[in-house]
């Protein structure tokens, strides 16, 4: 079945123990859209992720990834490595940077097939390792150019600033050649300069490279610029949908981020 | 005040060097008694050496002067050693300057190559000739393989001296010395066992990997440890299999016979040191090409962050069970070479022990560097060979313990990445100590997400 939806959700709930992570959380995203997930701290964004990315393991529900070639995915129950390879990057909200290696290999491992077991093909380096070895290596150039990072390609993970790291991180994702781009706070921790470029980045990979893109954020400012349509989660569950106008004027959504009378009789 | 006097770096170094020297004095003098329970201590040289008098004095002298002269060295290369080592290239520098250095390193290697040829000729004594094959080939082979394991993948492996154990017993069954018949029925010749010995270890790699892989630091470490043990047991105890505790003792010498060509090994050791150091390239080839490939890529990004290496889709499970059977391929081979050079094998050779010393020499000469393991090893088992043909006067061979546990101590404090470090190694530990506080292992294997 032709679907314009990258990501649908349906039913979904994550239990930790007695905890309730998600609580039968549905929603979808459009193919080429700017989709952003807010919610206050311990609302279930990040499990979301994870469980979108099968790090995580939803108790119920059902998310499907559609490929943009047609076939589909059943993400619960894949391994992570399985739904990256099938076209999801993501950022992770504390970066996890190889931080001992330089930016460009950071990237390079991004870029690299790790599907196969061609050991013996890996190391004697005929014309086809060499041929893809060239070509991780082109791509990884053009990635870190498209960052603006081209000019650090040699310096150490560990050693660039907090704007930088979150940068790299994207080129890492993107080296994928992935579908979709999860981006776990890419402001966080990063000045209102860094911010604007950060912002420029993000629609540029939706533009330029017609990466879809799911976003967490914190930073407001950020989310209304960006988003073209916002979902709300608060206590696992999804409280508000809409566009950063509505949401905006949603009652509900200020209840959750202020707090009121409603959340001492819930 | 005491205290804050104690815990300045140069005090602390001179406390830390006085110590190992204590203890390497207490257990180079003659053994204690009742009556002279310090006789460690204050015994004299007067017996061992009159040189002109000089060390005809108390140990402890000798002992605090050479702790002084250490403790002298060490605080000169702390104060003077940066600005050396800066002049070739500090732990922190991009990583762009390998590729110039590069015919500078193969020459180097040429070089040790060819030391490595003649070196049972210059030596040409024959003890050290086949000490070069028993004490030095040998562990440098398995030290390379468990390096694959535990350096590239970050894997702790305790159970490394299995896969010895199978590819010496792999040869004994090959060439039909177990009471297990050989395949096909028919003896083969010892060097022929090689390919099997290589398969069956893989083999092994992959059943003992695939389950247990899974796990992680600790528990990893905890598994591959039992599996050793399992191993050890069954050779033990299937009687009918394996010979039991008694092993075999008719294994034969290998012959390579391929058309005209026939070369027989015998008794002498200097064939087999060629045999094993034709199989120590072999190895440092195949293991350097791998390091600096995909695959190699691949084990660091899992040691540095799973987490992170499996968002980009690297399976995580694949690449472990990819180093388990590859760091086994040359512990294989090794088990090959020892079981048909000295003919026979006891289950009670493969222990626990044996797997921890291959694993202090790669800690020593520095995981993750296969120069540095190949150096560590050599070093600590000429060292072991050497005591073992001279001992000093009182020395027991279980002392080697001892000394490379100090050996071990003091390294870890001054060179915690090990003699010659690799690059990545010594930056991912610089990195810890600048900006960590919590367990080390959530640097090497991330935390959860």
């Amino acid at each position: 079945m032709r679907t314009d939806n990258v990501f649908e959700v349906e039913h979904v709930t994550l239990r930790f123990g007695g905890v309730v992570s998600l609580n039968d959380v549905s929603l979808f995203q459009r193919r080429g859209e700017i989709l952003a997930v807010i919610g206050p701290n311990g609302a279930g964004k990040t499990s979301l992720f994870n469980s979108l990315t099968g790090v995580y393991q939803p108790q119920e529900g059902t998310i499907t990834f559609h490929r943009a070639d047609g076939r589909a995915l059943s993400v619960i129950g894949k391994k992570a490595h399985r739904v990256a390879s099938a076209g999801v990057a993501r950022t992770f909200q504390a970066s996890r940077m190889f931080s001992a290696l330089s930016a460009f290999d950071n990237v390079k491992i991004g870029a690299e097939d790790h599907r196969g077991f061609g050991v013996v093909g890996a190391m004697v380096r005929g014309p086809r390792t060499r041929h893809d070895d060239r070509r991780s290596d082109e791509k990884t150039v053009g990635l870190l150019r498209f960052v603006g990072l081209a000019d650090r390609a040699n310096v150490l993970a560990a050693s660039l600033s907090y704007g930088e790291r979150r940068r790299l991180e994207i080129a890492r994702g993107l080296a994928t050649e992935p579908e979709v781009l999860l981006l776990d706070e890419p402001a966080a921790g990063t000045n209102p300069a860094e911010k604007l470029d950060l912002a420029r980045l993000i629609r540029r990979v939706r533009d330029e490279l017609g990466v879809t893109i799911l976003l967490i954020e914190h930073d407001m400012k950020l989310v209304m610029s960006l988003a073209e349509r916002l979902y709300v989660l608060n206590f696992g569950s999804v409280i508000a949908e809409g566009t950063p106008a509505e949401i905006r004027a949603n009652p509900v959504v200020i209840e959750a981020y202020l707090g009121s009378t409603a959340e001492a009789s819930a | 005040m005491i205290r804050s006097f104690l815990e300045r770096a140069p005090i602390r170094r001179l406390l830390v060097i006085v110590g190992v020297v204590a203890v390497i004095e207490l257990i180079t003098g003659p053994p204690g008694s009742n009556q002279y329970p310090t006789s460690g201590f204050t015994g004299s040289y007067a017996e061992a050496a009159s040189f002109f008098g000089l060390f005809r004095t108390q140990r402890w002298v000798v002992f605090l002067a050479l702790a002084l002269v250490a403790w002298g060295i060490v605080e000169l290369w702390t104060r003077y050693g940066a600005t050396i080592r800066s002049r070739s290239s500090s732990a922190l520098a991009g990583p762009r300057q390998v590729s110039e250095k590069r015919p500078v390193r193969v020459g180097f290697a040429l070089a040790l190559l060819v030391l490595g040829i003649l070196l049972p000729h210059i030596v040409n004594n024959a003890f050290w000739q086949s000490a070069l094959v028993t004490y030095v080939a040998i562990y440098v082979l398995l030290a390379i393989g468990l390096n694959v394991v535990v350096g590239f993948a970050g894997l702790l492996d305790l159970g490394y001296v299995a896969f010895y154990a199978i590819g010496a017993y792999t040869t004994a069954w090959v060439t039909g010395a177990l009471p297990t018949p050989p395949p096909f029925g028919h003896a083969l010749d010892a060097f022929w066992a090689i390919p099997f010995a290589v398969v069956f270890v893989v083999i092994a790699g992959v059943l003992l990997g695939a389950p247990t892989l899974r796990l992680r630091g600790d528990y990893l470490a905890i598994v591959t440890l039992g599996f050793g043990e399992i191993i050890t047991i069954f050779a033990n105890n299937l009687y009918g299999i394996t010979g039991g505790s008694t092993g075999t003792q008719q294994i034969p010498h290998p012959v390579f016979h391929v058309g005209p060509i026939k070369y027989s090994w015998g008794l002498a050791p200097v064939p087999y040191y060629y045999l094993a150091l034709g199989s120590v390239v072999l190895f440092l080839v195949i293991f350097s090409l791998l390091q600096r490939s995909r695959v190699g890529r691949a084990w660091t990004a899992i040691r540095e962050d799973e987490v992170a290496a499996e968002s980009l889709g690297i399976n995580p499970l694949k690449f472990k069970v990819m180093a388990f059977a590859v760091g086994a391929a040359s512990a294989g081979f090794a088990g090959v070479i020892t079981a048909s050079a000295d003919n026979f094998l006891f289950p009670s050779s493969f222990t626990l022990t044996f797997s921890i010393n291959i694993l202090v020499l790669v800690i020593l000469g520095g995981m993750g560097s296969i120069s540095g393991v190949v150096v560590g090893a050599i070093i600590i088992q000429v060292i072991q060979a050497y005591l073992n043909h001279t001992p000093p006067s009182g020395y027991q061979q279980p002392d080697l313990y001892i000394y490379v546990g100090a050996l071990l101590i003091t390294m870890m404090i001054f060179r915690p990445a090990g003699l010659i470090p690799s690059r990545q190694r010594r930056r991912e530990i610089s990195l810890y100590e600048e900006s960590h506080e919590g367990h080390p292992d959530e640097v090497l294997l991330g935390d959860d997400v």
